[in-house]
């Protein structure tokens, strides 16, 4: 019999062991089943107990009313804590090979400070910073270092020479046609755009990696069934649907949101499908199978760890994609009005900009630098998690 | 229990369709595996030779089920005491449970291991699999065998790229051992590795199986690798086993052609051994269409003359493959005469003798002037005259006819040649005879 400190694999009574049965439940499984099941819990509190009118944690004293995409937001976080910080922290020995790998790219680096920057000013900027209120009287203020002649101002909240209003470090960002601060709306507006970022990416990958596996998995009829329909998405006009649905039931950045990760997953099933298809064909895949293990085994621990990194790089180009898109229809006026996204402040300066240039331009440059900091992190995720791919690159 | 076998393949199939067309339509099907049979003991290492892609390792994978094997059957006994049961037969449990008793190393070690695990979680993930749920339990126990192997606890926690080739390949042998099984398949275990690391893989392959009783399938297209490691060989030629036995007797005393070229090209120190490279000829056959009788008789340095003939066996051979170039329709005869017009005199135009074109496809073939037997010259002429008059057609219906080795009209059968040394060829169903054909043909 093994020794209790010394236990070796030939004295093993696996008799005892398949017999006693049961699936291993990991601390993870447990944590991350709580915290939907709190998510669950609040949002059944939100929707049965609490009146309608009266915000969610009010009985707390905080006057906040969690809309529908603050949930979807707080599903998403936490997934991306569960499935992609978790599990960087516990490998750490990996995680540490990756920053190696990632940190020769200066640029990637800028980017994913910057990144986090709006990722925390996002997340907790609404809670620390007052949401910014209109106010007329103080139209038009210009950011500091910048003036505006001073007819077009009300009152000049900094100090006003020779018929220029300059701006001051009230509104570092200057304000807005009807007075409210630029800063606080890029703050709030980051908020927004991770939410349009990150609910409708995290919707298209796993819905994409879904149909991509079981495409691949399934084979025959099913895998033709889903590809064609894939065919169909891709050529599917998006626009002209949500156009329909704001003209029959109204628009809003919810609609939005779920528009864009309900149609734009194809690109990832197509590439998860041929991913997946290539990598069962490698010998850790046979081996897994060989030892026993399930196809939803092999599947949960193989497949879709060496296809993730491919899904991530994916993801960087999709956030910027959707990120672009709100502020085009914003742009267009086809937006949600009601929430202060980065696109509608563009459009608000749209008519002042041969005065008032600073409120399209500061989110604009906002704007412009997300989409670029995703675009040099995808180019340097892609170095660093998949080797094999920059070796096929180079050769 | 020693008299019976752990594992007894018999007949075992594996042939894939090939399809065509939209709807599929089966037209024929690759024979990678035609019907082999061997036995394994217990702690038996056979080894299972052959060039690339003969069928062993698609033998391998369909006799422990990662492909499905399309016929045959594969017996094994499973040491609970209800002897030989087959395997192909056995549902999901009884195959969960079989895992625990057949594992395989495989060739790439670097491609056996997923990159994003540690090899710690890939060794233990077959514990976890099969049930064990107390983590410090399968890490304890992969850490001890990670030593085994001759590597350190440490390493759990590492990741595949950081250890070389060898290292890996050890790695790999702990994960088919973790389960404790009874059978190992090793499929190439050191053909990807660097030379200088493969006689301590193959000697720790060794030790383990010793120490633990294992039986082996080696499977290898290297005889002097096989020479060390297996008790008894199999040699495996388009599908078929050709000759199996004890390995020393094997090598020893090779009964097979086919084996006896394996063999020739074993490097040997010993120069008493004047044991000359034998080049096989004729093209390797595809497993789609193999060819009838004797698979090996298109490349058989030993391919048998009908009684009619007397030749050199070499002219034989080339005899052959020039048949089987011409029937084939591979003989270009335009090229081959503006080949040898282009070397004739610059500014002589006329046309080339019929005779400087035959003297040149003869010299490709290795065919001489003249065949010594009068007979095999006439008809061989008779068929020139016909390629060269660019009557093709005839001229491999002529060589066809006239050309026939008993070798491709009919299967040899396994002849017994004592303590389960069997091969499968007409030289020695004909024994004393055929044995010294050979030397005949030689005058
Ligand atoms: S049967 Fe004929 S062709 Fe086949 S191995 Fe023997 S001699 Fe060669």
């Amino acid at each position: 019999m093994a020794t209790e400190d010394s236990p070796r694999f030939d004295t093993v009574d696996w008799d005892e062991i398949t017999s006693g049965g049961g699936r291993e439940v990991t601390k993870s499984l447990v944590a991350l089943g709580a915290s939907l099941a709190g998510l669950a819990a609040l949002l059944l509190y939100d929707y049965v107990v609490v009146p309608d009118r009266t915000a969610t944690f009010a009985a707390v004293g905080w006057g906040y009313d969690v809309t529908k995409l603050d949930w979807l937001l707080a599903l998403s976080l936490l997934f991306v804590a569960f499935y992609g910080a978790l599990p960087l922290y516990r490998n750490e020995r990996m995680t540490r090979y990756y920053w190696k790998e990632f940190k020769k790219n200066r640029p990637a680096v800028a980017s994913l400070v910057f990144l986090a920057v709006v990722f925390v000013g996002g997340v907790f900027g609404p809670l620390v910073i007052s949401s910014p209120e209109s106010e007329l009287l103080r139209q038009f203020q210009p950011p500091v270092f910048m003036e505006i002649p001073q007819n077009y101002v009300i009152e000049c909240v900094g100090e006003r020479a020779a018929g220029v209003c300059r701006g001051t470090w009230q509104h570092p960002l200057g304000t807005t046609p009807d007075g409210r601060d630029i800063f606080k709306m890029i703050v709030y507006g980051m908020q927004i755009s991770m939410k349009v970022g990150l609910i409708a990416t995290l919707m298209a990958v796993v819905i994409g990696a879904s149909v991509g596996t079981v495409s691949a998995y399934a084979g025959g009829m099913v895998d033709e069934v889903l590809m064609r329909y894939v065919d169909i998405q891709q050529s599917f006009p998006t626009l002209v649907l949500y156009l329909l649905i704001i003209y029959t039931w109204g628009g809003g950045l919810f609609t939005m949101v779920l528009l864009f990760g309900l149609f734009s997953w194809e690109g990832t099933a197509r590439y998860v499908r041929s991913n997946a298809l290539s990598k069962s064909e490698e010998e850790y895949m046979k081996a897994s199978r060989l030892s026993g293990a399930g196809t939803y085994h092999t599947i949960r621990r193989h497949l879709i760890p060496n296809t993730a990194s491919s899904i991530i790089t994916d993801a960087t180009l999709l956030i910027p994609a959707f990120l672009l898109a709100e502020a085009q229809l914003s742009f267009l006026g086809l937006g949600d009005t009601s929430v202060a996204s980065w696109g509608q402040l563009i459009s608000v300066g749209r008519d002042h900009l041969s005065y008032a240039p600073w409120i399209t331009l500061a989110p604009g440059l906002v704007l412009f630098l997300t989409i670029l900091a995703f675009n040099f992190l995808g180019d340097a995720l892609l170095d660093a998690l998949n080797p094999e791919a920059r070796a096929e690159a180079e050769s | 229990m020693t008299e019976r076998p752990l594992l007894s393949v018999r007949n075992l199939e594996k042939h894939y369709p090939i399809t065509e067309g939209v709807l599929s339509r089966r037209v024929g099907a690759a024979r990678a595996v035609d019907g082999i049979s061997f036995d394994i003991a217990r702690g038996e290492t056979l080894g299972l030779v052959g060039e690339s892609g003969c069928g062993k390792s698609t033998a391998a994978s369909s006799l422990i089920r990662l492909e499905e094997p399309t016929g045959g059957r594969v017996l094994f006994d499973d040491g609970r005491g209800e002897g030989l049961r087959d395997v192909t037969r056995f549902d999901e449990a009884d195959l969960k449970a079989f895992r625990r008793n057949a594992q395989m190393i495989f060739q790439d070690p670097s491609s056996s291991l997923d990159p994003r695990m540690t090899v710690g979680s890939s060794v233990a993930e077959s514990l976890m699999v099969h049930g064990m749920t107390d983590r410090t339990r399968r890490r304890k126990i992969v850490e001890n065998l990670l030593e085994d192997v001759g590597l350190s606890a440490d390493d759990y926690d590492r990741y595949p790229h950081e250890f070389s080739g060898g290292q890996k390949q050890r790695i790999g042998l702990a994960r088919a051992l973790v389960l404790n099984p009874d059978l190992i398949i090793a499929d190439e275990p050191v053909s990807a590795l660097d030379v200088s690391v493969r006689a301590e893989i193959l000697s720790l392959v060794d030790r383990l199986q010793e120490e633990y009783g294992l039986s082996m399938l080696f499977i290898s297209h290297d005889m002097s690798v096989v020479r060390d490691v297996c008790d008894r060989v199999a040699v495996m030629y388009l599908g078929k086993i050709v000759e199996i036995g004890e390995t020393e007797e094997v090598f020893a005393n090779p009964q097979h052609p086919y084996t006896e070229a394996l063999l020739s090209a074993i490097p040997t120190p010993d120069p008493r051994q004047r044991r000359k490279g034998i080049e096989l000829t004729g093209k390797v056959p595809s497993p789609v269409d193999p060819p009838d009788g004797c698979r090996f008789h298109t490349r058989c340095h030993r391919v048998i003359q009908p009684d009619e003939y007397d030749l050199e066996q070499s002219h034989w051979r080339s005899l052959l493959n020039f048949r089987d170039e011409v029937v084939a329709g591979a003989v270009d005869v335009g090229k081959v005469r503006e080949s040898v017009e282009a070397g004739a005199a610059d500014g002589d135009a006329e046309a080339t003798p019929d005779a400087a074109v035959e003297r040149e496809i003869r010299a490709d073939f290795g065919l001489p002037e003249r065949l010594s037997d009068a007979a095999a010259e006439r008809r061989l002429g008779d068929a020139f005259d016909r390629l060269l008059s660019g009557n093709e057609d005839e001229a491999a219906e002529t060589l066809a006819a006239a050309f026939v080795t008993p070798c491709e009209e009919s299967v040899p059968e396994f002849v017994d040649h004592g303590d389960g040394h069997r091969s499968a060829c007409f030289l020695t169903a004909r024994d004393e005879r055929a044995l010294e054909r050979p030397a005949n043909a030689e005058r």
